[in-house]
């Protein structure tokens, strides 16, 4: 069966760790096929799919990624997957929706959102959490893009996340993916 | 991923600022109803309307919950009557009135235009019966809303039917003088008229347009003036340059949202989509107004020296933007200045800001005409055609269109208001100076000819 491996990295950002990570990977005959890199508060995190063009180049492969994350204080996992796992999640038909969370940081808010989400079965595909200026306010900011599936009622879910986010002392909104994309984007 | 600046002002928008869908407007071809007996027509008539437009409502409905924008208004666009009725006797036009407005309330809509004729050049028997029976239709019927295009720049104007456009106005209002003349707010006089606008109450279904098909108007000015208003609030000094970039990149939004929506219902009812018409249209609540606009753009009010220049600004803006946004502009896309239907603007009739010749050179630079304005009952038939003619020669010479609605408002006088209620709104009335001065002019008749600007091929 045809195989992909997928690798994270985690560590004090620097320059460097990408480069130093897909030269073990070329070094061992593997092929990047997509990558997301971030960092936040000076700390670095990598997720990327490679394919080993050689199957027996993995064990090798794991020993030199064990020694550069050794050498450069990092946390690099390498995990082998089945191409048939390579795919999105999915559940029935979804909508894409947009569901936004703001108020004062505390401890519990995203599990307090998350948990309804889970409990639907609505898949987060993007999550970003910042503290961002809005007019003269300092407020902390969580974006989800999430996907709905078409059988549930949109305003139920948006009503449960609206009534947690007054639980919570944050305000919730649930709005569909399109508008934000007509609206901004040429 | 959007950046955290593009969903926050976006939330506003959708939260704050009354985004909404001003119009979404179902037009639907009549011309294979076409028949010379009245029963067979309205049947067929009605039968082609609920085919075309039973889930329109409902279609709306979701589609305005799944995204949480307000479809304000649902309505119908029908081929022009007096070509679909043209072998019926003057009678019969009004039974295919009454099936209009029947089948429009079946299906739920709040109006359905297309009790029309296009007669800038001449008139045909059926455009001569549909003008005479406008004042019993507009008074028997709700929902059915009238137009005639009596000029164009290609023809002219035609000055017969500019005078019966003037009786019929004047006959409207009698006929439904108990309620301040409301019929005439479902009759407008056109120059230049647009085949595919969705707004009311001069919505028709052109004879180019497909047999099905989803025209939209876009949010109002309540959305223009917020950004505006926020603009204003920094501490940045701005130039009217810089806010006509506020404008025009606030339209490009508020039309991205419309087409959007327009496309999703055409999808869902299987008709063509057609065109975002930009026009800004106000509504009779607080914070909804092209007059407040202008307030922002620093005059005290709508009607004082650089109104125009104001009106024009905004409107060209409000036009670049839309245009950018979407390749499918139609419609009359401008500023629309109703008075009865903006709060603002009754307002400054009242104070003595705005005069019906202020308003006739606004609307040189607006998209549209002399609009939803009430004037004294006692003002002729003559005086009312004179006011047409005034008005087609603005849209006639300068390629625009150009209309007018205006409802002599039975037994009141300057200072009095007519109450017309829900969208409509209420007017004071506003003065008609000079009246009883143009009467043989009017009475020449014939043709005023196409302008020389017109010869282009």
């Amino acid at each position: 069966m045809e195989e992909g491996i997928v690798i994270s990295v985690i560590g004090r950002d620097r320059p460097g760790i990408v480069a130093n990570v897909s030269r073990v990977l070329y070094l061992n005959n593997c092929n990047i096929g997509e990558l997301t890199q971030t960092a936040i508060k000076g700390q670095f995190a990598m997720i990327l799919i490679a394919t080993p063009l050689q199957k027996e180049m993995i064990s090798g492969l794991k020993e030199d990624l064990q020694n550069l994350a050794a050498d450069l204080d990092l946390n690099i996992n390498l995990r082998v997957v089945r191409k048939t796992e390579l795919t999105p999640f999915a559940s029935a038909e979804t909508e894409p929706f947009v569901l936004t969370v703001r108020g004062e940081d505390k401890p519990g808010l995203v599990y307090g959102i998350t948990e309804v989400l889970a409990e639907h079965g609505i898949n987060i595909t993007n999550l970003d959490a910042q503290t961002a200026q809005i007019g003269e306010k300092v407020e902390y900011i969580q974006f989800y893009e999430v996907d709905i599936p078409q059988n549930l009622d949109y305003r139920m879910i948006q009503e449960k996340l609206r009534r947690r986010g007054e639980e919570m002392g944050v305000i919730v909104d649930l709005q569909h993916k399109n508008i934000f994309q007509a609206i901004n984007r040429v | 991923m959007f950046s955290s600046e593009e969903i926050i002002r976006t939330l506003e928008m959708l939260k704050n600022e009354n985004l909404d869908v001003r119009t979404v407007t179902l037009g639907i071809s009549l011309r294979d109803c076409v028949s010379a007996n009245a029963d067979d027509l309205c049947q067929k008539i009605r039968k082609k309307i609920k085919c075309y437009a039973q889930e329109l409502v409902p279609t709306c409905e979701q589609i305005a919950k799944k995204y949480g924008i307000p479809i304000v208004n649902k309505r119908l666009a029908v081929t022009p009557i007096a070509a679909v009725a043209e072998s019926l006797s003057e009678r019969e036009y009004i039974e295919v009135a009454q099936t209009l407005d029947r089948v429009a309330g079946e299906v739920g809509v709040n109006f359905i235009g297309g009790y029309s004729a296009l007669v800038q050049k001449g008139f045909t028997k059926g455009d001569r019966f549909l003008i005479n029976t406008i004042p019993e239709v507009l008074a028997s019927t709700e929902r059915v809303c009238a137009s005639v295009n009596v000029a164009s720049t290609r023809a002219g104007i035609n000055m017969d039917a500019v005078l019966l456009m003037g009786q019929a106005i004047k006959e409207t209002s009698r006929r439904t003088a108990d309620r301040d003349g409301f019929g005439c707010a479902k009759l407008v006089v056109f120059a230049n008229m647009p085949e595919d606008n969705p707004f009311m109450a001069g919505a028709y279904l052109g004879y180019g347009e497909p047999e099905g098909v989803i025209n939209v108007g876009v949010s109002g000015p309540g959305v223009v003036k917020k950004e505006l208003e926020r603009a204003l609030q920094s501490p940045k000094k701005l130039t009217l340059g810089d806010l006509s970039e506020i404008i025009k990149k606030t339209s490009f939004r508020v039309t991205r949202v419309g087409e959007l929506i327009a496309r999703e219902v055409a999808q869902a009812l299987k008709v063509e989509f057609g065109i975002v018409d930009l026009s800004l249209a106000p509504s009779p609540t607080v914070g909804d107004s092209v007059g407040e606009i202008l307030q922002c753009l620093g005059l005290t009010s709508i009607g004082v020296p650089g109104s125009t220049a104001a009106l024009a600004l905004l409107n060209d803006a409000v036009k670049k933007g839309g245009a950018f946004a979407s390749s499918s502009v139609g419609g009359l896309s401008g500023a629309f200045i109703p008075v009865s239907e903006d709060l603002n603007l009754s307002q400054a009739v009242k104070q003595g800001y705005l005069s019906l010749e202020k308003l006739e050179a606004l609307t040189a630079v607006c998209s549209v005409g002399l609009d939803m304005i009430a004037i004294p009952g006692k003002v002729d038939a003559e005086t009312i055609a004179a006011i047409l003619a005034d008005e087609m020669a603005i849209g006639v010479i300068n390629h625009k269109t150009t209309a007018v609605r205006v409802i002599p408002v039975p037994g009141k006088d300057v200072g009095d208001k007519a109450i017309f209620g829900g969208l409509f709104g209420e007017a004071y009335i506003v003065n008609v100076p000079h009246a009883n001065c143009s009467s043989p002019f009017v009475r020449f008749g014939g043709r005023i000819p196409a302008p020389i600007t017109s010869i282009k091929n």
